[in-house]
């Protein structure tokens, strides 16, 4: 799949899709794809208050799944997408195997371009854990959603486990064309005068520039796998500027996920853009694939 | 009428604009007046919106702002502000000339009904910005509105009190502290605190309002509507003094925000309809949302 622009705006942050299209100056144009508001097979209410909580030079979420249902997105969401502005994807939700596959079979007969599989949702067979932070669990996930659509399909790997290697080689025996490395990294945050936990939901996921060098670690981990099988990977986690976005890019990134510096600057892309571009120029690479992976060491 | 129908223009642009500190007013109890050369944004401002300001490049993540005031001719937006933390402690420290980051204007604002004259505005501490800012909407309006104002504060406000020649049959002479912008618009206000600051009404908002209210006629109070901002204690209270009273009740909330755009619905809270329970999003959906639809029975 070509896009036109390196960045994708990553789930969670540009809702369905046209909540930033109201500002001035930003074009869903300026991402290469867009990655929509993970999605379940039923709709989801999402965890009470407080779901956002600032932390140094980053900030913990804990939205809780917040979406209408994957009927209603299909039916009624994306037929209000301009397709011809951007590439648009899907994020899987699920609680069980079976949930992904049934979400993954409605986004197939639909116009959206890939899939991208959230395994970190807890698994409610096997006590609430993260499907993500299991290689084996993870890769059962990816096999199921396969095996229900020709998408291309996007495993989001999770940064909570001990070797991503390991989860990135099994997702890819198990059909998945692209990793995105990484998803949010678990914590929490307590207000010590009333001794509770601030998120509502306790725990929460950090991003931010605080993640932005576990991040390229893991990114660098799973592009090890994923390099020689030609499977790009999407690197994402703190990526503010360019100057991030070209580090995840020579740690073997081919796209970079943009989520948390939109908060900061809803006109980030273009500079992103800009900066990649001049980048570029100043080291003769012809294209982002030149500068792929290209670390040094 | 154009307050109603300016209420409603917030669906639309949002503005990312680089303001510049043309004013800077302290206040007792760590509160700031900060005025800011934002054109576009105060053009579009309407009683009820917010910005989301980024305190200071050192901080990214943003904060959502109430607008107080806007000049639309000179282009200038006022906020205040209590500095709690990191963030509002370095916009505090800002001076006239520094440059800081705002996107604006945000949410659907107050819409008052040309049915329901009697305006009772009911701003607590940092919630008395829209207060003011729906006081001056009124009293640019060619309709005959019927305000009246009451703010309390804990700490001293965040205004040099004036004794008001606005006369107030219903309460003791004694309780005549006003606030002069408001007694220079000829809108009668009411101060309120348990601090027994002279001027002012000794008891809660509420315990005030009640007073002005059970003053009515039947006939009168048919007429009235409650907009309040404020702590969510007060904000309950308010609700509820809207209960017993039979009263149409908007109130601005506050929550913890990441985008302010509507894009990661971090910022959602629990709103009954007849349509059901769904969570809604305090910078788009609100910030103003009726009271019998937040704050159950």
């Amino acid at each position: 799949m070509r896009l036109d622009s390196p960045i994708v705006l990553l789930s969670g942050c540009v809702g369905f899709g046209e909540e930033y299209t109201r500002i001035e100056g930003f074009s869903n144009r300026d991402a290469g794809a867009i990655v929509l508001k993970g999605t379940t097979l039923e709709p989801r209410l999402g965890n009470p208050p407080h779901r956002v909580y600032e932390t140094p030079m980053g900030m913990l979420n804990a939205i809780g799944l917040q979406n209408p249902g994957v009927d209603k997105v299909v039916d009624e969401i994306l037929p209000g997408l301009d397709f011809t502005e951007t590439r648009f994807m899907a994020n899987v939700c699920g609680s069980t195997i079976e949930d992904y596959a049934a979400v993954t079979r409605r986004f197939d007969d639909s116009p959206i371009d890939a899939i991208e599989i959230n395994i970190s949702c807890p698994n409610i067979k096997e006590g609430g854990v993260s499907f993500g932070n299991y290689p084996e669990m993870s890769a059962k996930v990816v096999a199921a959603c396969r095996a229900q659509t020709s998408k291309p399909i996007i495993a989001k790997l999770s940064p909570n486990q001990t070797d991503i290697r390991e989860n990135a080689r099994l997702c890819i025996e198990a059909g998945a064309d692209a990793l995105a490395v990484i998803n949010t990294v678990m914590g929490m945050a307590i207000d010590a005068e009333s001794r509770k936990p601030i998120i509502g939901n306790v725990r929460g996921g950090l991003s931010g520039p605080a993640i932005k060098p576990i991040a390229l670690l893991k990114v660098h981990q799973a592009y090890e796998v994923a390099g020689p099988n030609n499977i790009p990977v999407i690197g994402q986690g703190g990526i503010s500027n360019a100057a991030d976005a070209i580090e995840f890019i020579i740690a073997g990134a081919s796209t970079v996920g943009v989520g948390t510096a939109l908060f900061y600057d809803p006109l980030v892309c273009t500079k992103i853009n800009d900066g990649i571009a001049d980048y570029l120029k100043r080291h003769n690479f012809a294209s982002v694939s030149d500068l792929v992976g290209t670390l040094q060491y | 009428m154009n307050v109603t129908n300016a209420a409603q223009r917030n669906r639309g642009t949002i503005f990312v604009e680089d303001a510049s500190v043309i004013d800077v007013q302290s206040f007792p109890g760590k509160q700031f007046v900060i005025r800011l050369h934002a054109a576009k944004c105060a053009a579009r401002a309407t009683a009820g919106s917010f910005i989301h300001i980024q305190c200071d490049e050192t901080i990214p993540m943003r904060r959502p702002l109430s607008i107080m005031r806007v000049d639309v001719t000179e282009g200038w937006i006022e906020v205040l502000f209590k500095t709690v933390g990191e963030g509002l402690r370095a916009l505090g420290n800002k001076k006239i000339g520094d440059a800081v980051s705002v996107i604006g204007p945000i949410g659907h604002g107050f819409v008052p009904s040309s049915e329901r004259p009697r305006t009772l505005l009911i701003g607590g501490g940092v919630g008395i910005p829209p207060m003011v800012f729906l006081a001056e909407t009124l009293h640019e309006d060619n309709f005959d509105w019927h305000p009246l104002v009451i703010m309390g504060s804990e700490i001293p406000f965040p205004f040099d009190m004036t004794t008001s020649a606005i006369p107030t049959p219903w309460l003791a002479d004694e309780i005549s502290g006003s606030m002069p912008l408001l007694e220079s618009w000829g809108i009668p206000s009411r101060l309120a605190s348990l601090q027994g600051y002279d001027g002012c009404f000794r008891g809660y908002v509420t315990d005030l309002a009640r007073k002005w209210l059970m003053s009515l006629s039947k006939s009168e109070l048919a007429e009235v509507e409650l907009f309040s901002c404020g702590p969510t204690p007060m904000l309950k209270a308010v609700a509820s003094l809207a209960r017993e009273f039979d009263l149409a009740c908007q109130v601005s909330l506050e929550e913890f925000m990441a985008c302010a755009v509507g894009g990661c619905a971090g910022c959602a809270v629990r709103v009954t309809s007849s349509d059901g329970v769904a969570m809604k999003r305090v910078c788009v959906d609100g910030p103003v949302f009726d009271a019998a639809t937040v704050f159950a029975e």
